[in-house]
């Protein structure tokens, strides 16, 4: 039979999902539907959250992007996919290319527009993101920061969402740089698929590891799928450039093989 | 090298000719697929979804634009009508209303046509919308059948039989419920011919719905 | 009355399911019911056949104009039928002036697949000299005032024009080789079948017959069907939308044969009245 019969949730984590496949849930009791929680930080125990690449349909979840689909546990411990059933979260890890922009993502933008308060950055998604001039560390009415177009911009999303313009921050929450702002002239940007992307800034990912003991260089990636390199000289930034570009088709042997002939050279 | 372990091939396939497909084949589209059904070639590239014409833009979902390119000359009044037809297909598929105020752009080449054309370029526009990650709520597949003067069915015929036939059905077939997306006809025939059609596609459009979700798990299993 | 109205244009789609609760459309039809078709045939004397078709509120006038022409190489025993369907901005605001759109070129190209897949006229028919000279029927299709269900106002149209069609009788002048029409002898074209369709939308599960321009823009889907006097299906033409089961689609057909009768009657008498005169 292809298309594939609803089958439990929990069965198919790391398989692969085609759009159209229904995941069937637990039947869990509905009492902690609509009650009004104290801490509403989080997604709670027993409660289930619907990821990227799925939706709630009639009996279950529907899902609507191909890729492998994943599972964190309500606790927030990473893969058990036999999990307790009653919670956490589940999504679809799939390869794309096209952003679109998230609530809370990281990205790069390229400055396309300075009018007034207001830069237009341009960051891969069907629309133009706003930044407000205000919204960078120690910035004020006086003090405005020095935004050209063309600069490169590191920040956050703090609106994103289908029906209004995506606005972004260069501030946390207690209005501190934290990383984020404008990057610095040199360097070297390019683009990688959001796989890629999503691959490198899991934590602990070997691919970093592995580069940063050939030589020190500064990194920045971007959710949208853009990355910029810096290191000493041009030619160690386009080598870096070159491995993480690669990265896109090689196995973990094969890149493992590369950096170590580098190394040696 | 690298496009060989990519290319996905199907191999001998039950009343359907041998099918291969390979993806995200383009560069710079974010999705692309090759399809390619017995000797009929098609190859699709998609963009989205990416900032609409203002004169193109709905407040509510995504704007379509299907681009049909024969392999020789320009795009005539037959290829508008089939341009119609597989974006009102897509439309009913991908959600649209998850991205409005954008486009979403396909861009469909004929490489060769050897036969079962509409049915292909809706294959090959199914794993390119697949490729480029669009939200869709099923997949679908083009099928099409040839009725010989004996009332044969024969699927997915080639050039020859396709000329040949008293008529000749193309279906688009959805795989939540293998309900009927979108019907094209030539030729004429009885009512019960067209019943036993639909009930032979959608026997073959569980083949080439399995052909996609085989094709997915090797696109995922060295990732 | 206003609030009904402010209703109809805020929230068009809540409006129209309320009235489907109920079994009936806005316009007062049941959700099975054609509107009324009226036609009128020979309203263009400069034309050589010609039909005037009303259904509802969607007008369609068809001229059909013969010329001369070379048969086509690959078969020397043909003529030709071109057909065309235009959308001025006349019918509707939705349509731009300039070169056909796509709707446009849709249906134009739906008129001629039905031409080609019914056989209502055999082109062999159009041959005057084998391999020198045929006829070619050009057949304009003009919308004067769209209000949904295009395609079945044109192919009504369209036989009611051919079924007007008087071609003169032509003979070759055999020393100069040159063609000669005798204007007074005329016959009409042999129309070998007879092709109706029936349109209907698709509203959630709902099958809605004959649909005017504003349930057109809310409908899910559309589907047309054409089928001749044997009941034989010429066309089941189904630009995507949404998704319709076999049984559905058999429904549907029963009722373009139903509406297929009804057209006949129509034509019929028109025709008899017609020569009465």
């Amino acid at each position: 039979m292809a298309a594939a019969a609803p089958r439990l949730a929990e069965e198919r984590v790391g398989q692969v999902v085609l759009p159209g496949d229904v995941l069937l849930l637990p039947s869990q009791p509905e009492e902690d539907g609509e009650r009004l929680r104290l801490a509403p930080s989080g997604p709670q125990k027993g409660r289930l959250v619907c990821g990227p690449g799925l939706r709630r349909g009639g009996e279950g979840l529907l899902v609507t992007k191909c890729g492998l689909l994943r599972y964190r546990g309500p606790a927030g411990q990473a893969g058990g996919g036999t999990g307790s059933g009653s919670g956490g979260t589940y999504w679809v890890d799939s390869q794309q290319k096209r952003y679109v922009p998230v609530k809370g993502d990281h990205v790069i933008g390229i400055v396309t527009v300075k009018a007034g308060d207001i830069f237009k950055l341009d960051v891969g998604g069907s629309e133009q993101a706003s930044l407000s001039y205000l919204a960078f560390e120690g910035a004020t009415k006086r003090n405005r920061p020095n935004v050209q177009v063309g600069d490169l911009i590191y920040g956050q999303f703090i609106v994103a969402n289908k029906d209004m313009e995506p606005e972004m921050v260069c501030i946390d929450s207690s209005g501190r740089a934290n990383g984020m702002g404008i990057i610095g002239q040199d360097g070297f940007l390019f683009k990688v698929s959001l796989g890629l992307i999503r691959k490198l800034l899991a934590p602990a990912c070997e691919i970093i590891q592995d580069l940063g003991q050939l030589y020190p260089f500064e990194l920045v990636l971007g959710m949208n799928g853009r990355i910029w390199v810096k290191a000493k000289t041009i030619q160690q930034t386009l080598i870096v450039a070159n491995i993480l570009e690669a990265c896109e088709h090689m196995t973990a042997e094969q890149r493992k093989h590369a950096v170590a002939r580098l190394s040696e050279s | 090298m690298e496009t060989e372990q990519k290319r996905f091939d199907s191999g001998d396939l039950p009343a359907l000719r041998r099918i291969l497909c390979e993806q995200g084949l383009l560069s710079r589209p974010d999705g692309s697929a090759s399809w390619i059904q017995g000797d009929t070639s098609v190859l699709v590239g998609i963009y989205g979804p990416t900032e609409v014409k203002v004169s193109k833009e709905i407040y509510d979902k995504a704007t379509f634009e299907v681009l049909l390119k024969p392999k020789i000359g320009l795009p005539g009044v037959y290829e508008r009508s089939r341009e119609q037809m597989i974006k009102k297909t897509c439309e009913a598929v991908v959600l649209g209303t998850l991205h409005p105020r954008s486009s979403i752009t396909i861009v469909i080449q004929v490489v060769t046509d050897a036969g079962s054309l509409l049915s292909s370029c809706l294959n090959a526009t199914c794993m390119g919308l697949v490729d480029a990650g669009l939200p869709m709520n099923s997949l679908f597949c083009g099928v099409t059948c040839a009725l010989d003067a004996d009332g044969n069915i024969t699927l997915d015929p080639a050039m020859k039989q396709e000329k040949e036939a008293r008529a000749v059905l193309t279906f688009a077939i959805d795989s939540a419920e293998k309900k009927i997306l979108m019907s094209n006809t030539k030729g004429s025939c009885s009512v019960e011919e067209l019943q036993q059609c639909i009930a032979a596609s959608q026997r073959a459009a569980d083949t080439i719905f399995q052909f996609y979700r085989d094709s997915a798990h090797r696109k995922y299993s060295k990732w | 009355m206003a609030a009904a109205g402010g209703f109809r244009t805020v929230e068009p789609l809540e409006y129209y399911r309320r009235f489907l609760k109920e079994n009936c459309r806005p316009d007062g039809r049941e959700l099975g019911e054609f509107r009324t078709t009226t036609v009128n045939v020979g309203s263009i004397t400069t034309a050589d056949g010609s039909a005037l078709v009303k259904l509802g509120n969607t007008t369609v006038i068809c001229g059909i104009k013969a010329e001369f022409a070379v048969p086509p190489v690959d078969s020397s025993n043909k003529g030709y039928i071109v057909p065309n369907v235009d959308l001025p901005l006349l019918c509707s605001s939705r349509f731009r002036p300039g070169p056909p759109g796509e709707e446009a070129q849709a249906a134009s190209q739906f008129m001629a697949d039905v031409i080609e897949n019914s056989q209502v006229v055999m082109k062999e028919d159009l041959c005057i000299v084998d391999g020198k000279l045929a006829w070619v029927l050009y057949c304009d299709m003009i919308c004067l005032d769209y209000d949904g269900n295009l395609l079945d106002a044109c192919m009504c149209a369209f036989l009611a024009a051919l079924k007007n069609v008087q071609l003169p009788a032509v003979s070759i002048n055999e020393e100069t080789g040159l063609a000669e029409v005798n204007l007074k002898e005329k016959t009409p074209l042999t129309i070998r079948k007879e092709p109706v369709a029936a349109s209907f939308i698709l509203f959630d599960s709902l099958l809605i017959v004959d649909p005017t321009a504003e349930e057109e823009d809310l409908a899910t889907g559309t589907v047309t069907i054409v089928t001749d006097e044997e009941g034989k299906l010429c066309a089941v033409h189904k630009p995507g939308g949404s998704t319709l089961t076999g049984a559905k689609l058999q429904d549907c057909i029963s009722r373009a044969v139903t509406r297929h009768k009804e057209v006949k009657k129509l034509l019929d008498k028109l025709i008899k009245s017609k020569k009465a005169k």
